[in-house]
């Protein structure tokens, strides 16, 4: 029993010696920006003399930012954007992978085509509907302008709401592929006999969806709702490109005015304290995400 | 005799460099103090770019470097990405470059440049429009060169306003709101502007700058404070919202850059905008422009104090960390050199500085609109840049669309504009 003990420390040390340097990399290239990251937001930082000076103002810069108009009206976006995105892009990406899953859809050259939205760059995606959306000579106005189902030119991007969903349907647009292939892969480890024991039970389309379907891809869509939900907090390509976050600040995210905060204003400290706001959002997301993927002992039906 | 390359004789070599790399950097450098390594961070062409970044005056760049045993490596970027790589590498503390562009930020950046032009020569000083050190002036220090006079002027489209039987260009905003309606038709607008970014030079704030330098306001006091919440400052945004009812193309509020609007005047879907001077070359490009021949420019109209503009304040700058400051310093002489600007013109679009140049016989004929631009700098041009420029930029750009919206009022508008900067100027302080 003893010599086992002493194996066992000998091998635990071992494996804490060959996983130390992965450590000290994940240290250096995770742990110091974050720490660092916290410490700059409890901070007012300025550049002089071309030097970045710091001084401690506790959490000033956090109350700062539920006091700022601009940053209050960005949480509100940055939910309403997130949940839209979250629920828009699940049902769109289901509904698509339904498809592809039946036999007239399992065509290679359809998954081909679903993904090319994904693989475009981003920005080459937000310049791509840069013109699509152009108020003056874009596509989207020729197309609606000689299908007979506009009279005039829409300003797609020129009103407030109308711009924050314009946006939002575009993220949608290129989310949905991966969310797509999600499903799809969810639905095609569904075991085929459940499918032929609920139609032996006389189950409908949609008893059959309900009750076979869902509970099965449960993880699946679980899993996708937590990924999309983060990488909607993401979103900064399509802002930069499209909207600089206008009109009147309507479609400003989280994301973007920690950019715009940081680096156009220079004010470093309260652009961290936003940043750090959006990390603590994804931080709780992913231990979601990490809970999910944790693989579990199945309960004996009593 | 050929040597055969050993094992031996490489390591030996990669030992050398490796020697040679960590060496004290004073040591290198005398070591080839004959070379003057120069590296220039600015905007890439069709923006205003230097000698070798932009296709001009190649041969005389060739002999600069030649007779001041220097070499020169550009570090260019797009327009809108300059100001946060500028922020970074001075954040960092190490800047690597030697000339820097600079266009309304020399406020912001000051403590990490050099304060150079007082040295620069009387005879190029003399040259120059008195006010072309004004945006580069902070706390009594002058820190850059302008090197283009670039004001906004009036641009119109001239068969637009003669199948409209509208006789030259408008004069008074009275004028310019007529011309609007009358030069809306045929499904095409008779303004088109760029509201769509508040912030920065030429944004949407500073395009109301001109409008309330036209109606006799400006920005701030002799204490730094705001003075905008002026009649004259709900006057520029009336006047805004009073185009935009008149018939500015309704896409306006969407054109997030400068090119966006241009492209509109190009197309011949708009007849008239405030632009800079570089429009008028992209105009008589038939692959570009749709109204080759057909583009005209005049002074921008007139409100009750007059006309008046803002500056585009394209600087040349020399930071703190360069290496070879008197170096940088004679480059940016060179592209201050007659026959440098002359090309820029021709070459480029993008006006002269030099007063001389600017009256010269081929830069005139080839450029008609210089004529305007040096009028146009008879009148009031300031950009009010200050240390929080982009800030102050956008909390006003903002309020500006509101109105622009009829989300605000003009007077609305202006008020939480004044409270928003001064906020910001009170922080600064």
């Amino acid at each position: 029993m003893r010599a086992f003990q002493t194996y066992e420390r000998r091998r635990r040390s071992a494996g804490a010696a060959f996983v130390a340097p992965a450590l000290a990399v994940l240290a250096l290239i995770l742990a110091y920006p974050i720490l660092d990251s916290i410490w700059l937001a409890l901070q007012r930082v300025t550049l002089k003399a071309g030097q970045v000076e710091r001084t401690w103002v506790g959490a000033e810069n956090f109350h700062r930012l539920f006091n700022d108009e601009t940053a209050l009206r960005a949480i509100f976006n940055t939910a309403y954007f997130s949940i839209a995105e979250v629920v828009l892009v699940v049902g769109i990406g289901l509904g698509v992978a339904l498809l592809l899953n039946n036999a007239m859809g399992r065509s290679g050259f359809f998954r081909v085509v679903l993904v090319i939205p994904w693989a475009i760059a981003p920005v080459a995606n937000a310049v791509l509907w840069k013109w699509i959306l152009n108020a003056n000579y874009g596509v989207l106005n020729g197309v609606l302008t000689s299908l007979g189902l506009i009279e005039h030119n829409q300003v797609w991007l020129g009103t407030p709401t109308m711009a924050l969903n314009v946006l939002l349907l575009v993220d949608v647009w290129k989310s949905i592929p991966f969310v797509a292939l999600l499903m799809l892969a969810g639905l095609q480890q569904v075991p085929k006999v459940l499918y032929r024991a609920a139609y032996m039970d006389g189950a409908g389309s949609f008893q059959t969806f309900v009750h076979i379907t869902l509970p099965s891809i449960k993880t699946a869509i679980a899993i996708a709702v937590v990924l999309q939900t983060i990488w909607s907090l993401r979103v900064f390509d399509l802002i930069f490109v499209l909207t600089r976050g206008g009109p009147a600040d309507a479609t400003v995210l989280l994301n973007f005015l920690a950019y715009r905060v940081t680096f156009n204003f220079l004010d470093l400290g309260y652009g961290a304290a936003i940043a750090n706001l959006v990390f603590a959002a994804t931080f709780i997301l992913a231990i979601i995400y990490i809970w999910l993927l944790k693989p579990r002992r199945r309960v004996a039906a009593s | 005799m050929l040597h055969k390359p050993t094992r031996r004789g490489l390591l030996q070599g990669a030992a050398g460099a490796g020697l040679l790399a960590a060496l004290p950097d004073g040591l290198i450098r005398s070591a080839f103090a004959e070379d003057a390594a120069l590296n220039v961070f600015g905007p890439q062409p069709p923006d205003p770019a230097p000698p070798g970044a932009a296709q001009f005056a190649i041969d005389l760049f060739d002999k600069w470097k030649a007779d001041n045993k220097a070499s020169v490596e550009y570090d260019l970027v797009a327009w809108p990405q300059l100001h946060d790589r500028m922020a970074t590498a001075f954040a960092s503390g190490s800047a690597p470059w030697d000339v820097v562009y600079m266009s309304g930020w020399v406020p912001e950046f000051a403590t990490s440049l050099r304060p150079f032009a007082d040295k620069l020569p009387a005879s190029l000083v003399d040259d120059m429009p008195p006010t072309s050190f004004a945006t580069t002036t902070w706390d009594g220090q002058v820190y850059g060169a302008v090197f283009t006079l670039s004001l906004l002027t009036l641009f119109y489209n001239t068969e637009h306003l003669a199948e409209a039987g509208l006789d030259g260009p408008p004069k008074t905003w009275d004028d310019l709101l007529r011309y609007t309606k009358e030069l809306t038709r045929d499904g095409r607008s008779g303004w088109v502007a760029n509201y769509g970014d508040p912030a920065g030079i030429g944004g949407t704030a500073s395009q109301w700058m001109c409008f309330l330098q036209q109606a006799g306001g400006k920005m701030y006091g002799e204490d730094g404070m705001p003075v905008f919440d002026s009649d004259a400052g709900v006057d520029a945004m009336q006047m805004m919202v009073d185009l935009m009812d008149a018939g500015t193309d309704p896409g306006s509020i969407s054109y997030v850059g400068i090119n966006d609007a241009t492209n509109v005047l190009l197309a011949g879907r708009a007849s008239m905008q405030m632009n800079w001077p570089f429009m008028w070359t992209a105009a008589q490009d038939p692959e570009q422009s749709q109204i080759v021949g057909k583009l005209g420019g005049a002074i921008l109209p007139a409100g009750p104090a007059g006309s008046a503009s803002i500056d585009g304040t394209d600087a040349w700058t020399i930071p703190n960390s360069s290496k070879n400051p008197e170096v940088a310093q004679s480059l940016i002489e060179f592209y201050l050199d007659p026959v440098v600007q002359k090309q820029q013109a021709i070459d480029t679009g993008w006006l002269p500085i030099r007063l001389s140049t600017l009256a010269d016989a081929d830069v005139q004929k080839a450029l008609p609109n210089a004529k305007v631009v040096l009028e146009q700098a008879s009148h009031p041009y300031d950009s009010f840049v200050t240390p929080d420029y982009n800030e102050v930029t956008q909390a006003l750009g903002t309020e500006v669309q509101k109105a622009l919206q009829k989300a605000k009022t003009p007077a609305e508008a202006i008020a939480d504009a004044s409270e928003l900067v001064t906020a910001i100027v009170k922080r600064r302080s």
